[in-house]
């Protein structure tokens, strides 16, 4: 059980830049660890100095519980990304979760209401698909993640170096959300959660199938059926099921819902109407989906009518509030029944039932005898291996990086990423460090003379493969251009030098030298044909820019030494031609 | 149904082995590779005796997985071992896999069994057992019926036929004798302390030829238990391997004609329920027959219960029941798999 709990919290640094995503609590903990331990950020310095900004994905308190204890206890004062539903409702769990762990637990190192409002004021909503930027080099994009009402996931861009954080997600649409999406973004990372990537999942049609055959059963024979639920979340996935249920089974029984239930979670799904499925937003038009005709407002009074009826009442876990009244009146009925929705924490009254405890002691020292059937259900909508690979597909990410819960071997879904994808996984434990490698580009302008110079040289350019130009790299302020030599020097005021080398080739030739040069002239012409060979009046000769002159040995008449002379520029046939000279000439016909 | 469970396997099985600790394999049969086999962790739902509605884990988890590169059709996990064996096409080679769920949760190829001349070979069939040691019985066709323990690789005994008649199944009876069933009916007792000539053998039912066989035995009950053979036109004989002359009973089931080809023809005795037996592969259904109320008139039968998840809802063609298993214990749970990659656990209730 339990694949609900972890505390996420992950820190990214991409392109010199910090980013904290996500800030969870982990629920099993009644102590300090159930916060992340921000010591990993730094151990000295300001947190505030130190993170660019912190993200969170969705209201789930093991995304964002520790987050008034993280800005307003350790200390944060940067801005906090997340997107207008997460913002409208996270500040009404949190409250919640500090109610019941001060006042009825007592615990004296939590964050106060003041703060959960403190931390609210330094948060920045965003809009789906809107690209915030955060400072001039970082900014970030938030996309569809399913799950709960108002999660997303998150694109984190420096420069062209881009990670993409998933939060949780499900890629299956269900009955009051869609499935996430994300376009070919192409990051250099995807984080992803991978708690359920190594489970095949009995279908939600059975699984549905099965609530509602216990849910009718129970009615049937006139006992009662109390769901604790949260106030947001699988609830409205559960109320649209039993209305559809009831509507087709013309049911009679009552079904009721909290108040201030209904009305809440109506007032947000109205607000954030967009955030739900095709469906929804299109009988909206018509009703409010969310406005039941089977469905009333629960009044405490109603809990003792007799007969049958089924209730929905907060909070989840039945650790306090108006759930655990009702159920301390329903327990002792063994015709009543109670649908656990979720992952209960250890310590409340729904984990102690679920593990199967019958005698309960309550305040006051009263033992209460649980004679109600408990049953238990999960309607999570989480990503399952299957998810996973499809989100990657989706978002042909460059390396992939699974985080979950607990510190299981999925070395077999590591290697089926790997192989499918070409892509590195990493899964890293907690506190521990994955470094990975990326190629940023950096874009530089060309000049359009050097491009149209080089272009110009040698084969005709090929799209396909990589040519070779030579040009002069100038680097001033943030601008990077590429541009000719000349150019470069007269933009530096910089006198140009020339680089000329001289040669001198020594051949035995008798002859006088006019002879000798006539002789080098028609070899090198016979030989060099698709070059430019020209004997000049003055009685030099040229290859293209390079010149050769003769002229006698100084003390030795046979001897005649060449003079080969090329600028820099023509080295290659400079050298070429002087390797040439040096094997000799080849002796006259005639 | 009393119970109804569907998955979506993310890659259809056309099979469905227990291995230990009840656990459960499956694995892709795609001609292009890429096939993974899967050990599962059945959901505690389906260990506990008794039906308990909404319990905790209702998920089978991915225990660790494989990777190959050739079709997988046919698995057998080796008794005693943390070894699997697994066959399919190209050829009758048997490949060996190590599963160490402690240090890692990747099941690795440790080796293949190659027989000679196994190259265009029909794929083969396997049998395991760990009597004096692990050893699996594998062979595509009669001559090639090979024992060869696993850890080694070694051969410890070679059939002596010359026959080159396919086989659809084979079984150890026990430790020392082993039980062939032919493609085209004809089933082979073999001692295997004795030359090929001491082979016994039990001819198709009469006048039935053109069909394709499999077959099914029971482990538990070697000798006593009779065989049960299924054809491609849907008929079924039970042979009772001590009286082998003539048949025990022989019925036939209802089955869609014109049939779909013999690919994924399987049937199956229940461990804990007597006398029953489950038949698949003809269409997307699961028939369950009680057999003590039939004799030996070979008319059709009336299927106690018919499993039909598999064939309703979604779109296109409906998929063909590749593989069915009964569960070791539980006496009307059987688990079906489909073309479709769907896998079901069902229970009914008895009428």
């Amino acid at each position: 059980a339990g694949q609900d709990v972890g505390r996420s919290c992950i820190l990214v640094s991409i392109a010199g830049k910090n980013v904290m995503l996500d800030c969870g609590m982990h629920m099993g903990y009644n102590d300090d660890r159930r916060f992340p331990d921000f010591s990993y950020i730094t151990q000295n310095g300001r947190l505030t100095d130190f993170l660019d900004c912190v993200i969170i994905s969705h209201f789930h308190l093991d995304h964002c519980g520790a987050l008034p204890y993280f800005s307003e206890m350790v200390g944060y004062d940067g801005p906090i990304y997340m997107t207008h539903p997460t913002k409208a409702i996270c500040p009404i769990l949190l409250e919640d979760y500090r109610k019941i762990t001060v006042d009825k637990k007592g615990e004296t190192n939590f964050f106060t209401s003041q703060m959960i409002k403190d931390c609210m004021k330094k948060v920045v909503a965003v809009h789906l698909h809107q690209t915030v930027q955060v400072d001039e080099e970082l900014e970030i994009k938030a996309y569809y993640a399913g799950h709960v009402l108002g999660a997303a996931m998150f694109q984190i861009k420096v420069g062209c170096e881009s990670v993409v954080y998933t939060g949780d997600y499900n890629m299956t649409p269900d009955r009051h959300l869609g499935a996430a999406w994300i376009d070919k973004c192409r990051p250099d990372l995807l984080i992803s959660e991978s708690t359920y990537a190594t489970t095949i999942r009995d279908s939600k049609r059975c699984r549905e199938r099965d609530f509602l055959k216990k849910v009718h059963e129970t009615v049937e024979r006139g006992g009662k059926v109390l769901i604790p639920v949260f106030a947001l979340g699988r609830a409205q996935e559960l109320c649209i099921l039993l209305e559809t249920f009831w509507e087709r089974m013309n049911l009679k029984a009552p079904i009721y819902f909290s108040t201030g239930l209904t009305e809440k979670a109506n007032h947000y799904y109205k607000l954030f109407i967009t955030w739900t499925n095709q469906k929804i937003r299109k009988t909206f038009v018509q009703r409010n989906m969310f406005e039941f005709k089977h469905i009333k407002a629960f009044d405490r009074a109603f809990a003792d009518n007799p007969g049958p009826m089924v209730v929905f009442a907060t909070p989840g876990m039945l650790h306090a509030g108006q759930s655990l009244q009702i159920f301390r009146k329903w327990a002792g009925n063994e015709k009543n029944m109670v649908i656990m929705p979720g992952y209960c924490v250890q310590g409340t009254v729904g984990h102690k039932i679920l593990s199967g405890q019958r005698k309960l002691e309550m305040e006051g020292r009263q033992i209460l005898e649980v004679k109600m059937q408990v049953e238990y259900m999960s309607f999570s909508a989480h990503a399952d291996a299957k998810g996973i690979m499809q989100l990657i597909r989706q978002a042909e990410p460059r390396n992939v990086l699974l985080v979950h819960g607990e510190a299981k071997k999925m070395e077999f879904l590591k290697q089926k990423i790997e192989q499918e994808f070409h892509v590195n996984c990493y899964m890293p434990a907690n506190g521990e460090t994955t470094t990975i490698l990326t190629n940023p580009s950096i874009p530089v302008d060309i000049s359009l003379g050097l491009l149209k110079r080089e272009a110009a040289i040698g084969p005709v350019p090929d799209a396909k493969k990589p040519k070779l130009m030579h040009g002069t790299l100038l680097m001033k302020d943030n601008s990077f251009r590429l541009v000719s030599p000349e150019q470069a020097l007269k933009e530096l005021g910089l006198a140009e030098h020339q680089l000329r080398f001289t040669c001198r080739v020594h051949i035995q030739d008798p002859r006088k030298e006019h002879e000798t040069v006539l002789r080098v002239y028609n070899h090198l012409k016979g030989v060099l044909k698709d070059y430019s060979v020209q004997h000049l009046p003055d009685g030099s000769i040229t290859v293209e820019s390079i010149l050769i002159q003769a002229t006698a040995h100084s003390e030795d008449q046979g001897t005649k030494v060449l003079l080969v002379s090329w600028t820099y520029q023509d080295e290659e046939l400079g050298s070429y031609l002087t390797s040439l000279l040096k094997k000799g000439l080849p002796q006259s016909t005639a | 149904y009393r119970e109804l469970h569907t998955f979506e396997l993310q890659a259809p099985t056309r099979l469905i082995e227990w291995a230990r600790d009840s656990r459960v394999c499956v694995a892709g049969y795609a001609q292009c590779g890429g096939n993974e086999i899967l050990q599962l962790i059945p959901p505690p739902r389906l260990q506990a005796k008794e039906a308990q509605g909404l319990c905790p884990e209702r998920d089978f988890k991915v225990e660790c997985g494989g990777f190959s590169k050739h079709p997988v059709y046919s698995l057998k996990h080796v008794p005693d071992t943390s070894l699997l064996v697994t066959s399919g096409p190209p050829d009758s080679s048997v490949q060996v896999w190590q599963v160490s769920a402690e240090d890692s949760d990747v099941i690795k190829s440790v080796g293949t069994i190659v027989t000679e001349n196994s190259t265009g070979q029909p794929w083969a069939k396997i049998a395991t057992i760990s009597a004096r040691a692990p050893w699996v019985l594998h062979g595509s066709t009669l001559d090639n019926v090979q024992i060869t323990e696993v850890q080694l690789r070694k051969n410890v005994y070679t059939a002596g036929s010359q026959d080159h008649e396919e086989l659809s199944g084979l079984a150890f009876l026990d430790s020392a004798t082993a039980l062939l069933c032919c493609a085209r009916g004809r089933l082979c007792v073999v001692d295997m302390r004795q030359p090929w000539g001491g082979t016994q053998a039990v001819p198709t039912p009469a006048g039935l030829h053109g069909q394709r066989w499999c077959m099914a035995t029971l482990c538990a009950h070697q000798g006593s238990h009779p065989v049960a053979r299924l054809s491609s036109t849907g008929l079924l004989t039970l042979t009772d391997l001590r009286k082998a002359s003539e048949p025990l009973a022989s019925a036939r089931a209802r089955v869609p004609s014109p049939g779909a080809a013999a690919e994924f023809l399987c049937v199956s005795w229940a461990p804990a329920l007597r006398g029953c037996l489950a038949v698949s592969g003809f269409d997307g259904t699961v028939h369950v027959y009680d057999t003590q109320s039939w004799d030996s008139s070979g008319r059709e039968a009336e299927p106690t219960f018919v499993h039909k998840g598999h064939a309703v809802g979604g779109s296109g063609d409906p998929p063909l029941v590749t593989a069915h298993t009964w569960h070791p214990q539980r006496p009307r749970t059987v688990l079906s798999a489909a073309s479709d990659g769907s896998l079901h656990v069902w229970d009914w209730v008895q009428p």
